[in-house]
């Protein structure tokens, strides 16, 4: 397959154009080290025919030391070069680092749900590190030596336009030829790079499933697993394998070529009296000189094989747009949220409802409680208030304002979600509580974990908030992560706070100890609480019950209560029974 | 183990491989000979100074068949080149990949998995590479010899004049070679930080969206992506400054046989031919020495390299990692490790004295001993921190204990971590990780279907409804760590992968955590109306402390009071506390002990 230049092109001039200076110098530096490498064989030359003829032992003495020096600021040149070049491609490829990875996390949920954590690491750096060669050498090297070829040319055509047009016409043929190899070999480094992002997310999955598949007895299965993963694997690492050393294979046979071309025309105008055997090494010299460049251009064919594959999967990321429309920016009223349900059915599959016709009104600054089996649709309703979808039908409303008609950014900072899957971070739990917001004072930190009784906890840890929690969140329980997750949620003063099965990993002691904070934190904000305990939920305003995607019950808590039909009411008296825990 | 054991150990895993591997690459390496001879001898006819009989033009044709042989070679080079790499960066992931499986599984990796991902794609890539450059090294190597010895004996003096500068270089590249390890360590830290970040970013994109943190993310990437860049530059630059005093030594060297043949060439005792020859040869042997600088730091990353894989062996010998394990690449697949037999039915399962700390916070359990016999539901209950979830861990050998004694039935357990799983004891924790893959193979895991009672598990974890609104049923794809799945479904989804076990203990934490009162009630229900089920649960609802035959209340890691729920609920305060929800003053204590 072909990859059109105009997509090496683009990617060069959005991440180069901010490095422009550097670029320029580097072009110096390589442009400075052609000149001197075009001059070695001319000096070459004349020692040559001066020692054959007999020359003065200075003029040789000074010719060779000439050449010396020339030698020694090149290397100058090209060390320069390489500096320059690897603070250019490292630059360039961090700057696309962050934007794919940017581009992504502002995917939405359907394309996360698909791919692993460890799919996307190879997505983001893996591929981003084929394209970090391409950035650093690639284009600015590619131009130096096609002038360093160019240059090479127009002298031997200075010195026979016989010897020009043999030997340009042979590094025509070669360059063809190196090209059209590059569009053999990208379909299978593409193929090679698909299969190891499998085996990769295969692999990644399994480093954070350990603890499973050792209780499971399930170390051997895996192990096969692995061995299957391998097996795919290989033929493909074969292809791409075999298809580099094609190229290298035709590089061989091109330069030999193009020694034979230089002998065979120098031998044939030797024998005729036209030139001298200095002007044959000369000849035979830049036909060597031309096979740097042209090797060169073949390794960076090579790289841009790896990178083209890179820039393919690379653009098929940026092509992908978030099903989610950012809104127009109406801007949400401040406060307590009013929450509103109108007419909504979604599913994640597009036959398959989890929610079907919700209807409800939450007035702002109401608490509700969410009940219902599992399944029934209930932390779908919490991902279409935070937006991580749309509704298929109807329209979610947050303070009168339709969803879809707000910034998301603007709509998920004032909308607090706690779900009882805590990620943390490797990294400080100044840093958890913050997601790295360095701007957080200090205070309003110690305000929110004072709020929800957390203070002294954070103050026992080794280094206060500055301790480094281990990747994962090693070292904090499930409950004390579910804290963090508390104070991480409040420290942003939401106007809508969910609470999706939030609390369900906390014993009874510290559950009441959030209750409190909980109740204080909910005062002025609405609330939507998903629980399965009724005492979460016993100061909630309303009560909505849900069964397979349908509202069973909608009502006061009060009045639900009272009336001895409501499923509520039900529940509360399993609930005083005995039975402790419920919904 | 030095780097240079390791190395060994691998090349003697495809002995013949490497063998055959070597023989073309020496091969290839050692054509360019000839194509310097030919030009020397072209350069002789030419000048009148021939030194064999041959007609320029058959030197010319003889150049062409030498390519043709060259190219032969160097297919069959890379036919056996890619296998042999192949299986050299797969038995390294082989090895650490079981040998990670081998740890305590709550503690099997020292670093998030995303870093370790990173050793096993670079670090396992950077060995291959090297190893397949010792092949090179061969080549090159004598390539170099007999290069030397055509040019001492054409001119002794001039070789030794161009060519001892070379030494020169080696020694510089020793000297720097310290400095790479160093530079190279930094860079491959910070790129297991990025890459870290990335997974960890990456394996929670609803949270960070949720937060609406996006960008504070992306700044700390751009942080650490700095720092990389830093010390990756460094790296990369020290490595090309050294290939440039390198190259710069072929210059040289033809610049000082250009100072010191010019009286000789003006004799023509030293021909131009004789001279092209030397410069010819000087750029391969200078290859050999840039080859040889460039192996030497390839060897100091390759240290580097296993110090991390081995990092990740846990207290496995570093020969593990480096062991000849089969990889089955081609040809059949080893027919899968007979079942397991079935175990002695258990009567009493008797902790004593089990002792677990946490490395990095110190806490855990201390001196914590119970015994549950066959039939029994023991609950474990305590406050957040107590230590609950490390006792089942420490107990199942998930983590190291660091002291302790189980008997099965009486007898000690040796080895618990590998006692204690099916077909003894099987485990729900309190998130089970489920894996890209169908419902089917995230619930057998292995177990071969007719031994596992798939449906009876699958009625038990209370699955049935939800598998009868999935499209493909038991093979429905659940997506990456089965997001696509309510939290409540994940946890009877690993319920069921318990069950289907059948193993004579069930250990389960917290498993109501995500699930809903009539849901929860018949999983217990069923669960406990199989005859002879013994539990072990972690849970501090009231219907499984009611319904359990004894319970353990944990305090700060120790057993603070064990009993029946009468007893305790008139002595124990602690557990009055749990009960009742009253503890709330001491909660903060708790959390923080």
């Amino acid at each position: 397959m072909a990859i059109p230049l105009r997509e090496y092109w683009q990617l060069l001039v959005v991440y180069l154009r901010p490095q422009r200076g550097r670029v320029g110098v580097l072009a110096l530096a390589l442009f400075a080290s052609i000149g001197l490498q075009l001059a070695l064989p001319q000096i070459l030359r004349r020692f040559i025919d001066d020692a054959v003829g007999g020359a003065a032992a200075g003029t040789l003495t000074r010719l060779a030391l000439l050449f010396i020096a020339i030698a020694l600021s090149n290397q100058v040149f090209v060390a320069w070069a390489k500096y320059l070049g690897e603070t250019i491609g490292w630059t360039a490829t961090n700057a696309l680092r962050t934007d794919l990875a940017e581009h992504c996390l502002g995917l939405d949920q359907s394309f996360h749900k698909e791919r692993t954590p460890g799919e996307m690491v190879e997505r983001i750096d893996g591929d981003v590190n084929l394209l970090a060669t391409f950035f650093s050498q690639f284009a600015i090297d590619l131009l130096g030596n096609g002038v360093l070829i160019i240059g090479t040319l127009a002298l031997l055509f200075r010195e026979d336009s016989r010897v020009g047009l043999a030997l340009t016409l042979f590094a025509l043929l070669g360059l063809a030829l190196l090209l059209w190899l590059r569009e053999i070999a990208v379909p299978s480094q593409m193929a090679y790079r698909e299969e190891s992002a499998h085996f990769f997310g295969f692999l990644g999955e399994r480093l954070g499933g350990t603890e499973d598949i050792r209780a499971a007895g399930a170390v051997a299965h895996t192990g096969g697993r692995f061995t299957a993963h391998l097996r795919s694997w290989w033929p493909t690492a074969r292809r791409a394998y075999l298809a580099s050393i094609a190229t290298w294979i035709v590089t061989l046979t091109t330069f030999a070529i193009g020694n034979i071309v230089a002998f065979a025309v120098g031998l044939a105008l030797f024998r005729a009296g036209a030139i001298t055997i200095g002007t044959v090494y000369l000849i035979f010299s830049y036909t060597e000189l031309l096979r740097r460049p042209m090797e060169r251009i073949r390794t960076q064919l090579q790289d841009l094989q790896k990178a083209g594959a890179g820039i393919v999967r690379t653009r098929e990321l940026f092509a992908l747009r978030s099903r989610l429309v950012d809104g127009p920016g109406t801007p949400l009223p401040p406060g307590a949220l009013s929450v509103e349900f109108a007419g909504v059915t979604f599913g994640y599959e597009a036959d398959e409802p989890v929610l079907r016709a919700i209807d409800f009104r939450l007035g702002a600054g109401e608490t509700l409680a969410l009940l219902g089996r599992t399944g029934g649709g209930k932390t779908t309703i919490a991902r279409l208030l935070a937006r991580l979808y749309d509704p298929t039908v109807g329209e979610v409303r947050l303070g009168g304002v339709r969803a879809n008609d707000a910034t998301l950014a603007e709509l998920r900072g004032r909308v607090g979600v706690v779900t009882q899957d805590v990620q943390l971070f490797g990294g400080t739990v100044r840093e958890n509580l913050t997601f790295f917001d360095p701007t957080v004072p200090e205070e309003r930190l110690w305000a929110t974990l004072d709020a929800l009784g957390l203070a002294d906890w954070a103050r026992g840890l080794p280094a206060g908030l500055d301790t480094e929690l281990a990747p994962d969140g090693g070292g904090l329980s499930a409950g004390e992560a579910q804290l963090l997750a508390f104070a991480r949620v409040f420290l942003r003063d939401p106007g809508l706070v969910i609470l999706d099965e939030a609390s369900s990993r906390l014993d009874p002691a510290t559950e009441a100890l959030l209750d409190r904070a909980i109740a204080a934190v909910l005062r002025d904000r609405t609330g939507v609480i998903i629980a399965h305990r009724l005492d979460t939920v016993r100061s909630a305003d309303r009560v909505l019950i849900l069964d397979g995607g349908e509202i069973v019950e909608w009502g006061e808590r009060v009045a639900l209560a009272a009336d001895p039909a409501s499923r509520y009411s039900r529940l509360l008296l399993a609930d005083k029974a005995g039975e402790g825990v419920l919904a | 183990m030095t780097t240079w054991r390791y190395l060994a150990a691998l090349m003697r895993y495809r002995p013949w491989l490497y063998l055959a591997n070597g023989l073309c690459w020496t091969l290839v390496h050692l054509a360019p000979l000839l194509p310097g001879l030919l030009a020397k001898w072209f350069f002789d006819a030419l000048s009148g100074s021939a030194s064999v009989g041959l007609d320029p033009w058959s030197l010319i044709a003889l150049l062409g068949a030498t390519t043709l042989g060259r190219i032969v070679i160097l297919w069959l080079g890379s036919e056996t080149d890619s296998y042999h790499r192949f299986n050299m960066s797969a038995l390294l992931r082989r090895n650490l990949f079981d040998q990670i499986l081998r740890q305590p599984g709550a503690r099997a990796l020292p670093e998030a998995p995303g870093a370790a991902l990173s050793t096993f794609r670079d670090d396992a890539e950077q060995v291959e590479e090297t190893i397949s450059w010792t092949l090179d090294q061969i080549g090159t190597g004598l390539f170099a010899i007999i290069a030397l010895g055509i040019l001492l004996a054409t001119d002794a003096r001039l070789t030794l004049a161009v060519f001892v500068p070379l030494i020169g270089v080696l020694a510089l590249m020793r000297l720097a070679s310290a400095r790479i390890e160093r530079y190279r360590r930094a860079s491959r830290g910070a790129t297991s930080r990025v890459t870290g970040l990335l997974a960890e970013v990456f394996g929670a994109t609803a949270a960070i969206q949720v937060a609406g943190a996006e960008r504070c993310v992306i700044a700390r990437l751009r942080g650490l992506n700095d720092e990389r860049r830093r010390t990756t530059v460094r790296d990369r630059t020290l490595t090309q400054v050294l290939d440039s005093i390198n190259a710069n030594t072929v210059s040289l060297g033809t610049g000082l046989i250009l100072l010191l043949a010019a009286d000789s060439m003006r004799s023509g005792s030293f021909t131009v031919g004789d001279f092209t020859l030397f410069v010819y040869y000087l750029n391969f042997v200078t290859e050999f020495t840039y080859g040889a600088g460039q192996f030497m730091a390839y060897y100091q990353q390759s240290g580097v390299a296993f110090a991390r894989m081995v990092g990740l062996l846990g207290g496995a010998a570093p020969t593990a990692l480096v062991a000849h394990t089969p990889l089955h690449l081609r040809g059949p697949l080893p027919a899968p490790p007979p079942p397991p037999s079935p175990a002695e039915p258990l009567r009493t399962l008797a902790v004593r004295d089990l002792t677990y700390r946490h490395p990095q916070s110190g806490r855990g359990i201390a001196g914590v001993g119970f015994e549950i016999r066959r039939g029994e539901l023991v609950v474990v209950t305590g406050r957040i921190g107590a230590g609950k979830t490390t006792l089942l861990r420490a107990l199942l050998g998930l983590l190291p204990a660091d002291s302790g004694e189980i008997r099965w039935n009486g007898t000690p357990l040796t080895d618990p971590a590998a006692q204690l799983t099916p077909p003894r004891a099987a485990y729900v924790p309190q998130v089970p990780r489920l894996f890209s893959d169908s419902l089917r193979e995230n619930v057998l895991l292995g177990q071969p279907e007719d031994r596992a009672d798939l449906p009876a598990a699958l009625e038990i974890a209370a699955l049935a409804p939800d598998l009868a609104t999935m499209p493909a049923g038991l093979d429905t794809l659940v997506g990456a760590r089965g997001v696509r799945l309510s939290g409540g479904q994940i946890q009877r989804v690993g319920a069921a992968r318990m069950l289907a076990r059948r193993a004579e203990l069930l250990v389960v934490d917290d498993l109501s955590s995500a699930l809903d009162v009539e849901t929860e009630q018949r999983l217990w229900d069923r669960l406990l109306a199989r005859p002879g089920t013994t539990c072990l649960a972690v849970s501090h609802r009231r219907t499984i402390l009611r319904r359990a035959d004894r319970l353990i209340v944990l305090r700060d890691g120790r057993v603070a009071a064990t009993g029946t729920l009468a007893e305790l609920l008139t002595t124990s305060e602690e557990l009055r506390a749990i009960w009742y929800g009253a503890g709330v003053e001491r909660a903060g204590e708790g959390a923080a002990g």
